[in-house]
């Protein structure tokens, strides 16, 4: 028997007023595991992201997480609820909208503070994020004068405070220079095993890099899931759903040559 | 004429970058090692608040002075002497605009004429204006060294001493963070309508650009706080605020506190004495 | 319009306060109250909006710029309450962080522009827009109305509070010690200004974002529809309240200003009146005898105050602290009546049968 997955969903459908988003898709992602959601703008990642972090509910299908039910009247319960946020962390893509506090130290103490919990120990907690993200020195600085990578680090510290099973990234290295990314592949390398990984991502780096399990989305449907490294050989697919860009070049001898290009 | 037409473009941009560096600047001024800086904020808070106070109420000009002198003394100490220019702007515009014509309008003994108009310089509006001039700075200067030598973040957590609403510290935190998102997205737009060379715009053409782009940032704000909450939901926020300080009362901090109290009060008494 | 610190007498100031933290309260209450914990990033994030949009330097007729509040436009899309908290933040952050208006002259410019504005912005709104559709050009119309009429109200306001400053607050020799100049100058110097160019420029923002937002992002009109900010008509109460506790104090206040204080804007421009003026109140204002206005004025307000109140309620500035609010008070009573006339014509309107 598989223990109890720990979001499983059963032919879930999102529709916006303009556009299908999410059409009939089965999924269910065990405990422990990566999956790099792969796809390209406008295929469905985001609001994946968004139906699994309990931020939107789909209109047809069901939704669980580790076997309970995720619905709007179960996360109005404030006892599930404010267990699902503290087990599910979540970070956004734009920086703008994941730190919203005025000074590093209130944004991650934000969601300690949430909890309730008391406030000695929420203090404890919060310099002992700073100090695993090596951010103490921007404690008191306001977000809007931190560079690009201190930005996702203070990110990553403020979901992490509260030390979730499950982790949903956006994007996470989408316009970081090469350095920063480095740091967030480090540390979503570092979480492989301890915790569930759910990221969606445009690279195939990232995904070829962490991911035990890769799903390719095609305008809200399942284009393919399957093993990282089956998926990322697999080029007609890639192509098809245009995760890789043809590249041409012209060889010395003078003949043109187009060929599907990756990036990593 | 070229250069009116895009006057309203420039002056925007130069505002909303001069506010961009002006919280530059305090942040980094807040960040020094300084005198008023090591300072607990809520003392800071209390204490500046009784001297804007004494200097409001005073009625004698050595007082006001003093008080002016010791604020000044005050930012030397702290190390944010040049930057207390910044904030004298707005008030000695202000100053100019309504105290010089007081200098020869307000009813009084004449104690000289100007030449050529031959206007009256009065007892009365001479004092008047000088005392205006004198309580202006000195307000002024006591509210920059609150703002200059503290933390954005850590003053907002001391108005909880002033009895200010949780909900209300946190929404103003929200709105010193919004407010940077704001002001380069509203640069975007400028900087984007400078770089476009429209040709020559009408003047109902050029409102029409300004209106819009108010419009659209208005829109935009309302998309981005429905980002903004799908972010605090998600980590756990459920409708109530809450904040956190590490503020610790020092001795020193106490006998800052008592020095401030004894200061502000003693001014009180000596500018409202009659 | 913001007032700095140092202008408006202590006492001023404190009144100020007063009359502006009932609204607060009852603002902040109904934030919590409505359900949508949405509120507060919405607040938030247009009170930085509305600290932006008033940077803005607007185009008007003739080849000038101004400066708008946007007050309209809070008011339109975010309800009366919401608004004027909004504005109330921006403001804070405005005088704090920037040293633009005073600190002790927060409630003054608060009450002017965040309250005041609000509730008559979205009176003249409400009235004028009716019950036109939300695409209607006359809701355009309402707004543009809705901003020059709030800004104006506000510029009035504070040229009252500044006008009272040298009839109440003087040193012995008669020389003012806050705002130097009486309502005679203050008043048509502030409204000059606003009338022809601030309230231009409110009135242009507001028409000009709601026919954009008509056109483009017609759902903003409707975060203020369902209405759980809306409430008018659960405030009334305390409207009338406020109104009636204003008009009760001395009506008198204005002409009794006139006898130290008033004295035509062209006076001014002629130095042989000046000279005269400059007799006159060295005559009136000795430094052992209150102005004469004063003791009018003195003798208005202690008159239904008893012998034995305590002492504080016969000195200039109770007086002061009440009269501050008149001007307020009529409008209110004004627009309070107007509301009521809108409203029963309607009714009138929809009782009358159609045949």
């Amino acid at each position: 028997m598989n223990p109890t997955p720990a979001f499983s969903l059963a032919d879930v459908s999102f529709r916006y007023p303009e556009a299908v988003a999410l059409d009939g898709l089965h999924l269910s992602i065990p405990p422990g595991e990566c999956l790099a959601v792969l796809g390209a703008n406008g295929s469905g990642k985001s609001t994946l992201l968004r139906v699994l972090a309990g931020l939107c509910f789909p209109e047809r299908g069901e939704v669980a997480f580790f076997g309970n039910p995720l619905t709007e009247q179960t996360l109005q319960r404030e006892a599930f609820a404010r267990h699902f946020r503290r087990r599910v962390g979540v970070i956004f893509q734009n920086p703008d909208v994941q730190l919203f506090n005025a000074t590093v130290f209130d944004e991650i103490a934000f969601g300690p503070l949430q909890m309730e919990w008391p406030k000695a120990e929420i203090v404890e907690r919060v310099h002992a994020a700073l100090a695993d993200f090596g951010i103490e020195a921007l404690k008191d600085r306001p977000p809007h004068r931190l560079s690009g990578g201190e930005k996702k680090r203070v990110a990553l510290a403020s979901v992490l405070v509260l030390d979730p099973d499950v982790l949903l990234l956006d994007e996470p290295t989408a316009a970081l220079d090469p350095q920063s990314q480095g740091h967030v592949i480090d540390f979503l390398f570092g979480c492989l095993g301890k915790k569930t990984v759910i990221t969606t991502t445009h690279s195939l780096e990232v995904a070829q890099e962490i991911a035990d399990r890769c799903l390719v989305l095609e305008n809200g449907r399942t284009a393919a899931v399957g093993p990282a490294a089956e998926i990322l050989q697999d080029t007609a697919l890639l192509e098809r759903t245009h995760l890789v860009h043809v590249h041409r070049h012209r060889h010395p001898s003078g003949a043109v040559h187009s060929h599907p290009h990756r990036h990593y | 004429m070229w250069l009116r037409q895009r006057a309203f473009i420039e002056k925007t941009l130069h505002r909303l970058t001069g506010t961009l560096e002006h919280a530059a600047y305090a942040d980094d001024a807040g960040g020094k090692r300084g005198f008023l800086q090591q300072l607990d904020p809520r003392v800071k808070l209390l204490g500046f608040l009784g001297l804007i106070f004494a200097a409001a109420a005073s009625h004698r000009l050595s007082v006001t002075a003093a008080l002016f002198g010791a604020g000044l003394i005050l930012a030397l100490a702290s190390g944010v002497f040049a930057l207390l220019a910044r904030f004298w702007g707005g008030v000695l515009f202000f100053t100019g605009a309504v105290v010089l014509p007081a200098v020869v309008l307000t009813p009084g003994h004449a104690l000289l004429h100007l030449p050529w108009v031959g206007w009256a310089v009065t007892d009365h509006g001479l004092h008047s204006a000088v005392g205006l001039t004198a309580r202006a700075l000195a307000t002024a200067t006591f509210a920059a060294l609150l703002v200059l030598t503290t933390r954005w973040g850590h003053l907002l957590k001391a108005l909880r001493v002033l009895g200010v609403p949780t909900l209300l510290v946190v929404m103003l935190g929200m709105t010193y963070r919004a407010l940077f998102v704001l002001l380069r997205l509203a640069h975007v737009f400028f900087e984007a309508r400078r770089v476009r060379r429209v040709g020559r715009l009408g003047g109902s053409q050029r409102r029409q650009m300004a209106v819009s782009s108010a419009a659209m940032l208005l829109s935009k704000s309302v998309q981005h706080s429905g980002e903004l909450y799908e972010a605090m939901v998600a980590r756990g926020f459920r409708g109530e605020a809450h904040t956190l300080d590490e503020f610790r009362f020092t001795r020193w901090d106490w006998g800052m506190f008592a020095l401030f109290g004894v200061g502000a009060a003693a001014a009180f008494a000596m500018g409202t004495l009659p | 319009m913001h007032i700095p610190d140092g202008y408006l007498s202590p006492v001023t100031c404190a009144a100020m306060y007063a009359a502006a933290a009932p609204f607060w309260m009852v603002a902040l209450r109904r934030v919590q109250r409505a359900l949508s914990t949405r509120l507060v990033p919405l607040l938030s994030v247009c009170a930085a909006f509305s600290f932006v949009v008033m940077m803005f330097n607007l185009p008007l007729p003739g080849g000038t710029t101004g400066h708008a509040v946007g007050m309209a436009v809070t008011t339109i899309v975010l309800g009366p309450w919401a608004s004027l908290l909004v504005l109330s933040l921006a403001l804070l952050i405005q005088a704090v962080f920037f040293g633009d208006g005073g600190i002790t002259a927060f409630g003054a410019n608060c009450f002017n522009m965040a309250v005041v504005g609000s509730l008559v912005a979205h009176l003249v709104y409400r009235t004028v827009s009716g019950r036109s559709a939300i695409t209607s050009p006359r809701r355009v119309v309402a707004a543009a109305l809705a901003g020059y009429v709030a800004i104006n109200t506000s510029a009035l306001l504070a040229a009252i509070e500044f006008g009272l400053q040298p009839l109440l607050f003087h040193d012995a020799s008669g020389a003012p010690l806050y705002a130097p100049y009486p309502l005679g100058i203050a008043v048509p110097a502030m409204m000059l200004g606003h009338l022809a160019l601030a309230g231009l420029a409110e009135g242009i923002l507001s028409a000009g974002v709601v026919a954009w937002l008509q056109h483009s992002d017609a759902a903003l009109f409707k975060l203020n529809e369902p209405a759980p900010l809306d409430g008018w008509r659960l405030a009334r109460p305390l409207w009338i309240g406020v109104a009636g506790f204003m008009i009760a104090t001395p009506l008198g206040l204005l002409a009794a200003g006139t006898a130290w204080g008033e004295w035509g804007v062209e006076d001014f421009n002629k130095p042989e009146a000046r000279q005269a003026m400059a007799m006159a109140s060295r005559n009136v204002a000795p430094p052992e005898k209150a102005p004469r206005g004063m003791e009018r004025l003195a003798s208005l307000w202690t008159a239904p105050i008893p012998e034995y109140a305590p002492p504080f309620l016969k000195s200039p500035s109770f007086g002061y602290l009440l009269s501050a609010t008149m001007g307020v008070g009529l409008v209110l009573a004004a627009s309070l009546g107007l509301h009521g006339i809108v409203r029963a014509t309607k009714r009138r309107d929809a009782a009358s049968p159609e045949s």
